[in-house]
């Protein structure tokens, strides 16, 4: 009785997409509601495939999750020609620096096959951590870590490339 | 590295055309619009109480359905109190409407003769200003309780906005998702853009100017209650409707409730008093409300708020004055937008690099 009841109020898609969003690691430590919060912060869209998502350029302005299908990365090779960098599936997120700075992107997205994904817009972040500092937080210290993880990587690409370190190590 | 398909954006004519066509053909049909805009106003007043509720996983038509069981028992409960106390206020107004007629009438004769007997060319402009501002107003005077009653048609608005209000509520989520998948794909975080702004600005206002509207009536209420100035619900009642349009709110209570209150004492100290307590409630509202409110509003130059006040109450009237502020506050974050665009297309290819190294940007 109680499980018609609650099957009858609670809205089994939402609970899905929240599921989807609870097994991310940008967004480990949340509790359900704040991941019902966020939720609602994204917009959701199916691409077909071949669709671009962005091309190279492109002025970055939106989070990308992948929530179903395949979406293929690449990036113009010295002779113009694309050159894959990645292929992602559900659960994989790019495009999050689009959250801290309008610059163009440096690679292109497209979908591989039909692909759902979910969109967190800036303005809508802004709206999180002005509403929802602690949800605000989880996504800005994962946003942090991983932009520590591209600048230790860029600095050991420095240091493999020159042979000897300049200046300070970025911690 | 040369963006691959990126494209300047290019004027177009026929497009500019388009939108001159719809605007003349809103322009052409905005009464029949009133209704659909008032929903739209309440539909964004309601919404953050039902994403409230939503983030918990509860499905939205039901929400939707219980908070409306919820308004319809509110609205039920405050109409059994406030109807007949506005009932026997207007009653009140039509048997007295006669007395402040003649007291105006008897006042303005007084200030007639004294005007006339201090002031050189006195009688001249005492013949001039009867003939244009005196005779048509109180020809109108007498007409005041049949103008008030016949604004009663107005009420079928209760009952048609929360109907519309209810569709958009139900489908608004659906509706958009909806113009999202129609978006061709590269253009989807741009439309994004535009629609986050405008909603995030449009809520904020609405919710804005309806807890203002709201306090000041109750403020005024009371107040006017304290003071025991009759007719307390129907100024505080303008007093709350008109502060929709900035400011006029507390002018219109000092000003009617100032007038009442010198017929009902005949005292100067009496209307001093009023106008005292809408100035205490417009400081009120500027200190403790404004700086809540406002906190994520879009803030217009005051000679801009000047200028849409004015554009919005040539072109539309009343409804103008209700609606010119958000819709110049929408026709900044468009300018703001676009200059965001053009700014962000002509920056050159700039590049996160560490000494040489570039630092990839997806």
């Amino acid at each position: 009785m109680l499980q018609k009841l609650r099957n009858f109020l609670v809205d089994k898609r939402f609970v899905q997409k929240r599921e989807f969003l609870k097994s991310l690691s940008i967004f480990r430590g949340l509790s359900n509601r704040e991941l019902g919060q966020l939720l609602q912060m994204f917009h959701s869209r199916t691409y077909h495939e071949g669709e671009p998502l962005f091309l190279e350029g492109d002025i970055g302005r939106a989070l990308f999750v992948v929530e179903s299908g395949r979406v293929e990365l690449t990036k113009s090779g010295p002779d113009g020609r694309p050159q894959k960098l990645a292929e992602l599936g559900p659960g994989s997120f790019f495009g999050e620096m689009a959250l801290l700075e309008h610059l163009p992107r440096s690679a292109s997205a497209v979908a591989m096959q039909e692909s759902a994904l979910l969109l967190l817009y800036r303005s809508r972040l802004d709206e999180i951590l002005d509403s929802y500092p602690h949800i605000g937080i989880a996504i800005m210290t994962h946003l942090a870590r991983l932009l520590s993880a591209r600048l230790r990587r860029a600095s050991e690409s420095l240091v493999s490339s020159s042979g000897e370190p300049r200046g300070s190590t970025p911690a | 590295m040369q963006a691959a398909g990126r494209r300047a954006p290019r004027f177009s004519w026929p497009a500019f055309f388009a939108v001159i066509a719809l605007l003349y053909f809103f322009y052409k049909i905005h009464a029949v619009l009133i209704p659909f805009v008032l929903s739209f106003a309440l539909a964004y007043l309601v919404d953050p109480i039902i994403h409230h509720f939503e983030a918990d996983g509860l499905r939205r038509e039901h929400i939707v359905l219980a908070l409306y069981c919820v308004i319809a028992a509110g609205i039920a409960m405050a109409a059994n109190f406030l109807l007949p106390a506005m009932m026997s206020e207007l009653s009140l107004l039509q048997g007295r409407a006669g007395i402040y007629y003649a007291a105006i009438q008897h006042a303005f004769s007084v200030f007639q003769a004294d005007l006339a007997r201090r002031m050189p060319f006195g009688q001249y402009i005492v013949e001039k200003m009867s003939m244009r501002m005196y005779n048509p107003l109180m020809e109108q005077l007498p007409k005041l309780p049949s103008y008030i009653l016949g604004l009663f048609p107005l009420f079928s608005l209760i009952f048609l906005v929360p109907f519309i209000s209810f569709f958009m509520l139900m489908d608004a989520e659906r509706l958009m998702q909806d113009a999202i998948q129609a978006c061709p794909s590269r253009r989807v975080e741009q439309v994004l853009h535009i629609v986050d702004e405008i909603d995030a600005l449009l809520g904020n206002y609405v919710r804005g100017l309806l807890i203002v509207a709201m306090a000041i009536g109750a403020a005024s209420y009371a107040g006017l209650l304290l003071l025991g100035v009759d007719y307390a619900l129907g100024v505080a009642t303008l007093s709350g409707v008109s502060s929709f349009v900035p400011y006029l709110g507390a002018i219109l209570g000092a000003l009617v409730g100032g007038l009442v209150a010198f017929f009902q004492f005949h005292t100067f100290a009496a209307p001093m008093k009023v106008i005292a307590l809408f100035c205490g409630i417009r400081l009120a509202d500027e200190a403790l409300l404004q700086p809540f409110i406002s906190r994520h509003a879009m803030h217009l130059h005051p000679l801009l708020f000047l200028l849409a006040l004015m554009v919005g109450g040539k072109l539309f009237g009343f409804v103008g004055l209700l609606f010119a502020v958000p819709a110049a506050c929408i026709i900044k974050v468009l300018i703001a937008v676009a200059w965001d665009y053009h700014s962000s297309q002509t920056q050159t290819s700039r590049r996160l690099t560490l000494n040489g190294v570039e630092v990839p940007y997806i």
